[in-house]
């Protein structure tokens, strides 16, 4: 489970190092098993994935239940009934969910951050209207940090966690009425329909004896609603006869949106390499030719940057410096990989044999003209191969830009298999559509190193 | 043409050339002799400002270069000496990815700023002089090593210097492309280009040199024209080293 307050959070004085409503809940119902949980870290939109793998065997972490779920897990019957909270900055003019259907003052869409597969991306994403443009974080208080940065608009959460986190947040309100209506429910693997009974009987047992009422009292989320909770029979089960879409049908009925998402990881690395590549070029003529207090500069320069992750560079741009989602993907993936050029340029260019400068100094060019004339044209060849390389592998960590809320091609996979329950067929997608991408740049690269092939330094090498 | 005065240049501890002085007037064919490690070529590399000097000073042309220079006035300094002064290496260093005419043509048309046209007339011209107009299309990779050098030869003489270096331009060559490359060599200081040659082919400097140096140790030993250095040589020195170069 991926943390986030109330539901499952760090804290050092409890037994597991975790707390939070479900921690409890669960150390409940497994007193009642005869079992001891342990639980386990992972990306909350790709919990279902993890237990299809087979290393957990149930999944409670605000799941809200949904048919397609149902359709390939079995559910408990709701120990929670969730709704919608509207979260806008102190004093925005936006009061509830209606607002958002009006026209934006001073033009655009409103934009408004939910967690991404969770409720209320679903709900956003159906009740949005014209107006409203969906941005998916991949954490909840993601979304309210760039909320209360200004960035965004307004952020659509659970009702748990727009209380939980109010206070911690003070430059942000709860507004509105309470939009969708919902249960959080367990999920099991299909065949352990005996683990999905017990568990069934036991949280039947827990709300019948008020247990889970003074649980959630405890946390601040007990709400009127949570009355339907006994009245609900049983585990929830889809209306019978209710068939999913599979295979070809179902990525027929999704393609544009992989088209689209394919769209933007291509656009992310044909505009981030060009500029990464320039950026590399002038570092590594720098590092080889520049005063030796601007070589130190780069050097650690690119100490830094190679030295640092890319997902901790695209938020710095993204939350501290808060650029825009588009302006901060292509910029950090440039500055990322024009470390890495740099070192493959200077590389190349060192391998030209010196008498190459010589002899163009020797004409009466300049330095500047030496290079451009004489030795990047030569290094060019050298660094086609190596080049190439990094632009497939920039081709594929664009998906890193998904945590500064660009839907790509990862992304828009993870959300179309977490809402559609076709992971194998959306994963076969897309990795279909990366490799029509990047097979054709490797043909290229082998072509251009055709083009630039002059035998390389067999003339100047001779003494 | 060329005035060398009290020339210092030192690699970290160890002096390479230990105060050298030399002139050498317009239209001179000056060789310069000596055991590897004598400072020779790196004299030669110093006349075109390749090399940085501690000490001494360089007119070349009336171009003054000496270790007060900035660095910004030596780029400057040293690329007006080199539009003038050119230069062919042991390993010609031709560039690879251009073919002879265009390496002939690169000089004149970048540093220069001569039309293309005007730029190709000359190459042509130049490439025809060194025997070379069969092979104007042809990369470095696919000529014989003399046949690089009289390519570099011409990219020399396209920009129209006042004087060629030539640091040891028949070194990496058999006798056979040494002899042609010898022979553009002696066809050009006949028209009266001013040339510094490093070179051990003692019998080009006896037939074409008006004075021959001998380097040993960062220092000149002797100079005179070759009758004296090669059949009287007034120093000890001069001697051993000849009779090791006939040994070899």
């Amino acid at each position: 489970m991926e943390g986030g307050g109330p539901y499952a959070y760090p804290d050092p004085t409890s037994p597991h190092g975790l707390a939070g409503f479900e921690v409890e809940l669960m150390d409940r119902l497994a007193k009642e098993l005869g079992a001891a949980p342990v639980f386990s870290q992972g990306q909350w939109d790709k919990l279902l994935q993890v237990l299809d793998s087979g290393r957990i065997d149930l999944v409670i972490n605000g799941y809200e239940w949904t048919e397609p779920r149902g359709r390939d897990y079995l559910a408990t019957r709701p120990y929670y009934v969730y709704q919608l909270q509207l979260i806008v900055p102190r004093g925005s003019p936006i009061r509830s969910w209606a607002d958002l259907k009006k026209s934006r003052p001073g033009g655009g869409r409103f934009r408004v951050g939910v967690l991404v597969a969770s409720a209320g991306d679903t709900f956003a994403t159906e009740q949005g209207g014209p107006h409203v443009e969906v941005v998916r974080f991949d954490g909840a208080t993601d979304a309210m940090t760039a909320v209360q940065n200004g960035q965004y608009d307004a952020t659509l959460q659970d009702l748990p966690a727009a209380h939980f986190y109010r206070n911690r947040f003070p430059g942000l309100e709860l507004v509105g009425p309470r939009e969708s209506h919902g249960y959080y429910v367990i999920y099991v693997r299909k065949q352990d329909r005996a683990l999905r009974d017990a568990l069934d009987r036991c949280l039947a047992k827990l709300i019948d004896s008020g247990e889970l009422r003074r649980l959630y009292e405890k946390y601040g989320i007990w709400t009127d609603a949570q009355n339907e909770l006994a009245t609900i029979p049983g585990p929830l089960e889809l209306a019978p006869g209710a068939q999913g879409v599979r295979g070809w049908a179902l990525l027929r009925q999704y393609r544009s949106y992989l088209l689209q998402a394919a769209f933007v990881t291509l656009a992310l690395s044909v505009i981030s390499m060009p500029l990464a590549m320039a950026l590399g070029l002038v570092i590594a003529v720098g590092r080889l030719y520049a005063p030796r207090s601007v070589q130190m500069l780069l050097q650690g320069y690119v100490e830094l940057i190679r030295g640092t992750p890319l997902m901790l560079q695209l938020f710095v741009l993204f939350y501290l410096l808060k650029l825009p989602p588009w302006v901060a993907g292509i910029s950090g993936l440039a500055i990322n990989y024009s470390a890495y050029e740099a070192e493959i340029y200077r590389a190349g260019l060192q391998a030209i044999p010196t008498g190459q400068m010589e002899a163009a100094l020797a004409l009466g060019m300049s330095r500047r003209l030496a290079l451009r004339r004489v030795i990047i044209p030569q290094a060019v060849r050298i660094v086609i191969p190596p080049v190439t390389n990094d632009f497939i592998a920039l081709f594929k960590d664009t998906s890193v830009c998904s945590v500064i809320t660009l839907v790509e091609l990862t992304k828009q996979y993870s959300i179309l298999a977490n809402s559609t329950g076709g992971a194998i067929e959306f994963a076969l997608a897309a990795a279909a559509l990366y490799m029509m991408m990047s097979v054709p740049l490797s043909w290229f690269s082998r072509w251009s190193e055709r083009r630039f092939d002059t035998g390389g330094m067999k003339g100047g090498a001779a003494a | 043409m060329i005035e060398v005065v009290d020339l210092v240049k030192r690699h970290g501890v160890h002096e390479v050339l230990r105060g050298v002085s030399l002139t050498i007037s317009r239209g001179e064919v000056a060789v310069i002799i000596g055991a590897s490690g004598s400072g020779k070529s790196t004299f030669l590399r110093c006349l075109n400002g390749l090399e940085r000097f501690q000490s001494g000073s360089i007119a070349i042309d009336g171009i003054r270069l000496d270790e007060k220079s900035r660095s910004g006035d030596w780029s400057r300094l040293q690329r007006e000496i080199c539009r003038r002064v050119g230069m062919v290496f042991q390993s010609f260093n031709l560039f690879p990815h251009r073919t002879a005419l265009e390496n002939v043509m690169e000089g004149p048309v970048y540093v220069l700023g001569l039309p293309a046209a005007q730029a190709e007339e000359r190459a042509r011209r130049l490439l025809d002089r060194v025997g070379m107009s069969d092979k104007l299309h042809a990369l470095p990779r696919q000529l014989s090593g003399g046949q690089q050098q009289r390519v570099a030869i011409a990219r020399a003489l396209a920009m129209e210097p006042r004087a060629i270096l030539f640091d040891e331009p028949t070194s990496a060559l058999d006798p056979r492309m040494t002899a042609e490359v010898l022979a553009v060599m002696t066809d050009l200081a006949g028209d009266g280009l001013t040339m510094v040659v490093v070179t051990h082919a003692m019998q080009f400097a006896r037939r074409v040199a008006q004075t021959v140096h001998v380097f040993g140790e960062g220092r000149i030993i002797e100079s005179g024209p070759p009758s004296q250095i090669f059949d009287e040589p007034h120093q000890e020195a001069t001697r051993s080293l000849l009779s090791a170069v006939a040994a070899a």
